[in-house]
């Protein structure tokens, strides 16, 4: 490269940094319609959450803030309903997301190795997830039923004849089950995405290799498909930690509060209690746990998928 | 001429007039459905209200028969039903944007009224007002307790809504069962086991394991609603009166015309706990399923057979005498040490305090044309609702009494008699109407849920109860 080569370049360095600004000003104008949206929709509430966090709230006669400090937060060290009801969405989240995971995976798996008929199998495992859950709770109360339930008869069979949602524990098992038969496709559809996107030859050689079975799916398989496995965890575990609708039309959070999670117990306390702020308190310690959670699947997965 | 059978012209005139007069009273097929229609009644027409109400089966008589009111009036009535939590999350947000999207309110007296009755308009503004119509029979035809328990809030003064309902807990029990094995229980059991006048609590056990042990046409003798929901509380409720206990200090007062204050709470007394213990006494002899059940699953499996006896809401005696006709009976509920305690659930509907100008004097007008006693008398009929009547007036007319008796064309009117004693005073039974109902009532029967499912024991249960309900009331209130 001659020195007048690099003569004839120093303009277009220069014309490139003077662009930068006038290409960022060009981009921000096409997202700032998107960037107001988002404000009024997302970082507006979460502003209003906050100050009602910090404040008692009146409905009647127009919506009213009143300062109250840290009166709100206080309370959720002495109150071990609230406390419980965490513990409560901790067992549901872990339970309801590893089966759903490691049904979702198995299912696909063995749905990968169909070459025919995958496509008729695929639409049968995928109808309960397009079930509203609020209809899979009803059915849930129907099936569970001791009188007319087909499951209660089922389990009246082998010797189980109390009433599934009569119970504490019947009753936690039930509604998990409900949770992983509508939300278990959902991870096996991914999964089986995941599958489909891996690269034969990689496969192809670690068969060579010897690898079959179980090592073949320990260091050939998942880490293909954990980037796929990412996004579902996700997906799910945002929706199961404010999962709300089967709970409630099931069994309202009973019996003796064994199912009542989080979100149950904000419903009730904004909606029944009109305790907005305390509510408002339990609404951000859910998008900081989603958040927490969110980012911890993202450290153990993501490194996988990078490696 | 007269005609063959002697009978004269006029008198036949006069009996086609009745019988067409009886037509458009029962049926309310057109005109103003009964309610006269004086001057006033036009005054909004051209109006369009909306009335937000839980899903009951007046509402659903009047939404299938709102021409009437129209015709009467010239307004426009729109019907929004929802489950009474939902109901009560409407008002209460219509009620923080001031925007009165919903003119006319159906307001439970402890859910809603109690938090929210600075929402509501004070009624006295219309019935002072002379250019308003005023209620038929005046306030006076109100069933009184009813008035105040629906109507007001900790003051005699103000009145919020006129009485819309007024479901009543008591007992509903298999009458064809009883005729046949009655004398049986009592030869065994050694007392009458006939459901209300003396039955005590401890009875009805008693009756409920020997329909267990000894009776085949259903499954078990008893059915609780002891679902960690609404009716546990209620369904406990009637036992704690019964035990002469109460939720606070000031027992019935603050029942009937509540208070923002409650007092000391009183749900660890002896007489709670008492209560409590006995209740337990009923779950192990009730059907198993009782813990999974509301109102509506322990109504369902009386009806299907699965039970012969639990308490119920009154209202209910039109679905039972459809499904089982004729072998169902209503009595008071049985008796503790201090009386019979019958849960009272009455709502009314007022106006909405945000609401203005036409909107809000036609909300009046409905409010006045739906408690009316035509259209409470044209419910009672209705095909597709029913309810109960709050008007004294209503329970006088002929055809009323004869539909207390089987067979009746008012199947909700066999409940009447038992009723109407349950509306007495010594046997009337009202929830606290105070602010803080709502968390008291979640409080109560959730602690009482851990003691059914056998977490801990009924003075435990009790003592935890009181213990956060204390909490709940010292925090206060703000609305």
């Amino acid at each position: 490269m001659t020195a007048l080569d690099v003569q004839a370049q120093e303009p277009d360095v220069e014309s490139r940094e003077v662009a930068k600004p006038r290409r960022i000003r060009f981009t921000g104008r096409l997202m700032a319609p998107g960037v107001v949206v988002l404000a009024a929709l997302s970082v507006l509430p979460t502003v209003v959450l906050v100050a009602m966090s910090f404040s008692t709230v009146s409905l009647v006669g127009g919506f009213r803030l009143h300062f109250a400090g840290g009166h709100n937060w206080a309370r959720i060290f002495s109150d071990g309903a609230f406390w419980r009801s965490w513990g409560t969405t901790a067992l549901y989240l872990v339970l309801t997301i590893g089966l759903e995971l490691v049904l979702g995976t198995a299912l696909a798996l063995a749905l990968y190795r169909f070459a025919r008929g995958r496509g008729a199998l695929l639409s049968l495992l995928l109808l309960p997830m397009f079930v509203a859950p609020v209809i899979v709770g009803l059915l849930g109360r129907f099936l569970t039923d001791s009188a007319y339930g087909l499951y209660a008869w089922l389990l009246s069979q082998i010797g189980y004849h109390a009433e599934i949602l009569a119970h504490g524990p019947s009753a936690f098992t039930a509604v998990v089950a409900m949770d992983v038969w509508e939300w278990t496709p959902l991870l096996m559809l991914i999964v089986l995405a995941g599958l489909s996107s891996m690269n034969p030859a990689v496969v192809e050689a670690a068969s060579l290799d010897g690898a079959s079975g179980w090592r073949m799916f320990r260091h050939i398989t998942l880490p293909s498909i954990s980037s796929v496995l990412l996004v579902g965890l996700l997906i799910r575990s945002m929706d199961a930690i404010r999962y709300f609708d089967i709970i409630t039309i099931t069994t309202n959070g009973g019996p003796a509060d064994a199912t009542k999670t989080a979100p149950v117990r904000l419903y009730e306390t904004a909606f029944r209690f009109f305790d907005i702020g305390y509510a408002a308190v339990t609404g951000i310690l859910m998008l900081v746990v989603t958040i927490v959670v969110a980012r911890g699947f993202i450290r153990v997965l993501g490194r996988g998928a990078d490696a | 001429m007269s005609p063959p059978s002697g009978v004269s012209r006029r008198s036949l005139l006069a009996a086609g007039g009745l019988g067409l007069g009886a037509l458009a009273l029962g049926g309310c097929a057109g005109g103003t459905g009964g309610v006269p229609a004086g001057e006033g009644w036009r005054r909004f027409a051209g109006t369009t209200i909306n009335f937000v109400s839980e899903n009951t089966a007046p509402t659903a008589a009047i939404a299938a028969n709102l021409r009437p009111f129209t015709e009467l009036t010239g307004i426009d009535v729109r019907i929004a039903t929802y489950d009474i939590t939902s109901c009560m999350q409407v008002a209460s947000l219509d009620f923080a944007s001031g925007a009165a999207e919903y003119h006319v309110v159906y307001a439970d007296p402890w859910m809603m009224l109690a938090p929210l009755a600075r929402g509501m308009a004070d009624l006295r503004e219309f019935l002072e007002d002379d250019s308003y119509p005023q209620p038929e029979g005046g306030l006076a035809d109100f069933v009184p307790a009813m008035l105040e328990v629906e109507g007001r809030f900790a003051s005699k003064g103000p009145l919020y809504t006129l009485p819309y309902d007024c479901p009543t807990l008591l007992l509903h029990y298999r009458k064809d069962l009883f005729d046949k094995y009655g004398e049986r229980i009592a030869d065994e059991l050694g007392f009458d086991p006939t459901p209300g006048g003396s039955l005590t609590w401890e009875q009805y056990g008693k009756v409920g394991k020997w329909f267990n042990d000894n009776v085949d046409e259903v499954d078990y003798g008893i059915g609780l609603m002891a679902k960690q929901h609404d009716s546990l509380s209620c369904d406990y409720g009637n036992l704690l009166w019964a035990y002469g206990g109460d939720y606070f200090a000031a027992g019935q007062r603050i029942g009937l015309l509540g208070a923002t204050d409650p007092g000391e709470c009183t749900l660890d007394s002896p007489e709670a706990v008492a209560a409590a213990e006995m209740y337990m006494r009923l779950v192990r002899v009730a059907h198993p399923g009782s813990p999974g059940w509301d109102w509506d699953s322990s109504g369902a499996a009386l009806r299907s057979g699965r039970i012969a006896m639990c308490a119920n809401w009154h209202e209910n005696a039109a679905a039972n005498e459809q499904a089982m006709p004729g072998k169902i009976g209503y009595a008071t509920l049985p008796r503790g040490p201090a009386r019979s305690g019958n849960m009272f659930g009455g709502t009314g509907i007022g106006v909405n305090n945000d609401a203005r100008g036409a909107q809000r004097g036609a909300a009046w007008l409905f409010v006045n044309w739906a408690t009316s006693p035509a259209v409470q008398l044209a419910n009672l009929a209705s095909p597709v609702g029913g309810g109960t009547p709050t008007r004294q007036s209503v329970y006088r007319k002929p055809q009323v009494v004869a539909a207390e008796h089987r067979p009746s064309k008012m199947p909700n009117m066999l409940a009447s008699q038992a009723a109407h004693q349950a509306w007495r005073p010594g046997y009337l039974g009202s929830r606290p109407k105070i602010p803080m109902w709502n968390e008291v009532l979640v409080t109560v029967y959730t602690g009482l849920s851990y003691m059914v499912a056998g977490d801990r024991t009924p003075s435990a249960a009790m003592r935890r109860i009181a213990h956060d309900v204390r909490q709940i009331v010292a925090r206060g209130w703000h609305a």
